[in-house]
């Protein structure tokens, strides 16, 4: 049985002018399905480069790459689009909602990508948003909503096509601790009770041990740590 | 993604800078009021001189004569001199003489001229000289029948007074404003209404064994009758199709004509001719159904044998100058829409600049390359449409405007008026259609570069 996520010698390099950077070089890791990973690192080490690439977001130079038992380097972008709509939900540190649209209308829009038709995108914006107890908060916009209450309009966003995957880049680095420890609370509720699976990027070491099953620590782009459970 | 989500997402989007859009949409709409002004102006002007001259009748005409050698003034009296004239102004292949012997102008002629394809009508030109008198007034004149299909053509318009026959078979005519004057100085108008004798040559014979030929060689019969006036036109007409011929001041239905002509022509025409010929006319007016296809009724007539002419090529080339006038004018009114265009790529491209991030976050979501794409043309073509209804009404506007001054300043001039901007249907259509096309391709650039954003670099844009 094919691994839910795994990388293999996985390679990303980038061209700087004359100089090669080596954001990756050599990765090779491999997730099974419910755990809850943290990825750790100082920043430059390629840890967000790797979570690019598991999202589709970017292509790998070198090596393999398999998610759900897909091989993402032979994937067209029209392909890799669907990946990001169904298979991954995406969580970042600077919450990335559309400003002018209202908090119901952020989570719908990953729908409509998707083909939900309306009635069926409304009703489930609205369901996720109160499961994130922001029933009241539906036609506010991001201006109008604290971090806290962004990120969480950003976690039902990544949920609304129901993603295998929960990919969470920093999730917590522009909040306060006491909201830090709620939206950390919620993502550890997806994993255990949702049984969805996590990979979280933070360079806090602390947080990834305290809620992570266990970490991968990333050093100039290859794997220097690795902790079992 | 469905359409029907795009296109919501697209309003939505340019709702959100409803300035910029007004501005870009008034930009398209100037552009394509200038395109749709300068065509109609075109199409107008074409209108107005091209319907002018159709309905004058003249270019659905072919004048027909007889190829064959004819003596000189003798020949019938009518028609020939105008023959010669028009023939000289037709071009060289008109006047070639066929090498087929030469067949008439009679009575089988006209049925077989009749017959052909695209001919609505043929009549002979007849022109009968005969004597007018009313009261102590009495003059000869030559008189032109008039065929019942001229009613509302060229000199029969407008009258001056009274109206049209109202059928071929009265004994009615229709006298010029000038010939009217002749009889009655004072009160033209007087004489609608009133009825004229109409003296003509019945018969004539050549004195059989007459003992010298300068006692009296002819024998004379006069006919006469009674003929009501019924309209009294401003300008003589020509005879349709002949423009130059000597104009007529008196005019009668062409059946009654026909009659008066039988009698005369059955004996003074043919003192001239071998008596075997019988009955021949010296000219047939043709009328095709359509100005266009004068060209291919005067070949066949030619290959037929005859001599024909029609003022239609000279409507060709005017029509031919009026479609490099609209290309013309459609250029010069292109050129604001190319700005406008421009205004499209520059108002797209700000908009992708200001929602980079936006376009990461729609992508890291899910959203493709495809998606993204068909968001910013379905924008670009929502500010095309809406400026090219916008730019038809505000060239409709201004047309109508133009036309107003324009018929003020005709009118007070004495002349007629009429439209000199003209905006059919198809042309509004075909305004808003290429106003859609030049903002799908404004919008392309920038909906590409949009579509090919690297999501990553766009969600660390500011």
């Amino acid at each position: 049985m094919p691994a839910f996520l795994e990388t293999r010698d996985l390679k990303k390099h980038y061209r700087m002018g004359e100089s090669t950077v080596r954001a990756l070089d050599g990765v090779s890791i491999a997730v099974d399905q419910g755990e809850f990973i943290g990825l750790l690192g100082p920043s430059g080490s390629g840890k967000s480069t790797l979570l690019n690439l598991i999202a589709g977001l970017d292509r790998a130079t070198e090596g393999a790459l398999r998610v759900l038992g897909d091989d993402l380097a032979q994937m067209s972008s029209d392909a890799l689009s669907r990946h990001r709509q169904r298979n991954v939900g995406i969580i970042f540190q600077s919450f990335n909602l559309v400003s002018t649209m209202s908090a119901a209308e952020n989570v719908a829009l990953s729908m409509m990508f998707a083909g939900v038709p309306r009635p069926e995108r409304d009703r489930r914006a609205q369901e996720l948003l109160e499961a994130m107890c922001l029933g009241g908060r539906q036609r506010h916009r991001p201006p109008e909503l604290s971090g806290g209450e962004q990120q969480r309009v950003a976690i039902a966003r990544a949920l609304a096509n129901r993603p295998r995957l929960l990919l969470a880049d920093e999730p917590t680095g522009n909040l306060d601790s006491r909201t830090s420890a709620e939206i950390m609370a919620l993502l550890t509720q997806l994993n255990e009770r949702d049984g969805r699976t996590i990979m979280m990027v933070t360079h806090d070491a602390g947080l990834a041990q305290r809620y992570a099953h266990r970490t991968v620590t990333l050093l100039d782009g290859t794997v220097v740590a690795e902790s079992h459970p | 993604m469905t359409i029907g989500d795009t296109v919501q997402l697209a309003l939505r989007n340019l709702n959100q800078t409803k300035l910029r859009t007004a501005l870009t949409v008034l930009g398209v709409s100037i552009g394509i009021a200038s395109l749709a002004g300068m065509v109609s102006l075109g199409i107008g002007l074409q209108d107005q001189f091209v319907g002018r001259f159709t309905k004058s009748g003249v270019f659905d005409a072919i004048t027909v004569m007889s190829a064959q050698d004819r003596p000189g003034v003798l020949a019938s009296g009518l028609g020939l001199g105008a023959g010669q004239r028009g023939g000289a102004r037709a071009r060289g292949s008109s006047a070639a003489v066929p090498t087929k012997p030469r067949p008439r102008l009679d009575d089988d002629a006209l049925r077989r001229i009749g017959a052909l394809q695209r001919v609505k009508e043929v009549y002979p030109n007849l022109r009968v000289p005969v004597a007018l008198s009313h009261e102590r007034f009495a003059e000869s004149y030559i008189a032109t029948g008039v065929p019942m299909s001229a009613r509302n053509e060229g000199a029969f318009q407008t009258f001056a007074y009274g109206a049209f026959f109202n059928n071929e078979s009265e004994n009615a005519c229709v006298l010029s404003l000038d010939v009217a004057k002749q009889i009655n100085e004072r009160d033209p108008r007087d004489l609608v209404g009133k009825q004229v004798t109409l003296t003509w040559v019945a018969s004539a014979a050549i004195a059989a064994g007459a003992p010298s030929a300068a006692d009296n060689p002819l024998q004379l019969q006069h006919a006469e009758a009674r003929y009501t006036v019924v309209g009294i036109v401003e300008r003589e007409p020509g005879p349709g199709g002949l423009p130059g011929a000597t104009p007529s001041g008196l005019m009668i239905p062409l059946a009654r004509a026909r009659e008066i002509s039988a009698v005369d022509a059955g004996s003074l025409q043919s003192l001239f001719r071998e008596p075997a010929q019988g009955k021949s006319y010296g000219s047939l007016t043709v009328k095709v159904t359509r100005p266009q296809f004068t060209g291919d009724a005067e070949n066949q007539i030619k290959e037929m044998g005859f001599m024909a002419f029609s003022l239609n090529d000279a409507l060709t080339g005017a029509k031919r100058a009026f479609i490099v006038l609209d290309i013309v004018l459609g250029l010069i009114g292109s050129i604001a829409l190319v700005v406008s265009s421009l205004g499209i790529v520059n108002t797209m491209v700000m908009s992708i600049l200001e929602r980079t991030r936006e376009i990461g976050i729609m992508k890291a979501i899910g959203g493709s390359d495809g998606d993204i794409r068909r968001i910013f043309l379905v924008e670009a073509s929502v500010i095309g449409c809406a400026g090219g209804a916008a730019g038809v009404a505000l060239g409709w506007l201004v047309g109508r405007v133009i036309n107003f001054g324009a018929n003020l300043y005709v009118q007070s001039q004495g002349g007629p008026t009429g439209n000199l901007f003209s905006l059919p249907p198809w042309l509004v259509g075909v305004a808003i259609g290429f106003a859609f096309v030049v903002s799908l391709i404004a919008g392309s650039y920038p909906a590409s570069r949009a579509a090919r954003l690297d999501p990553i670099q766009a969600l660390r844009h500011d």
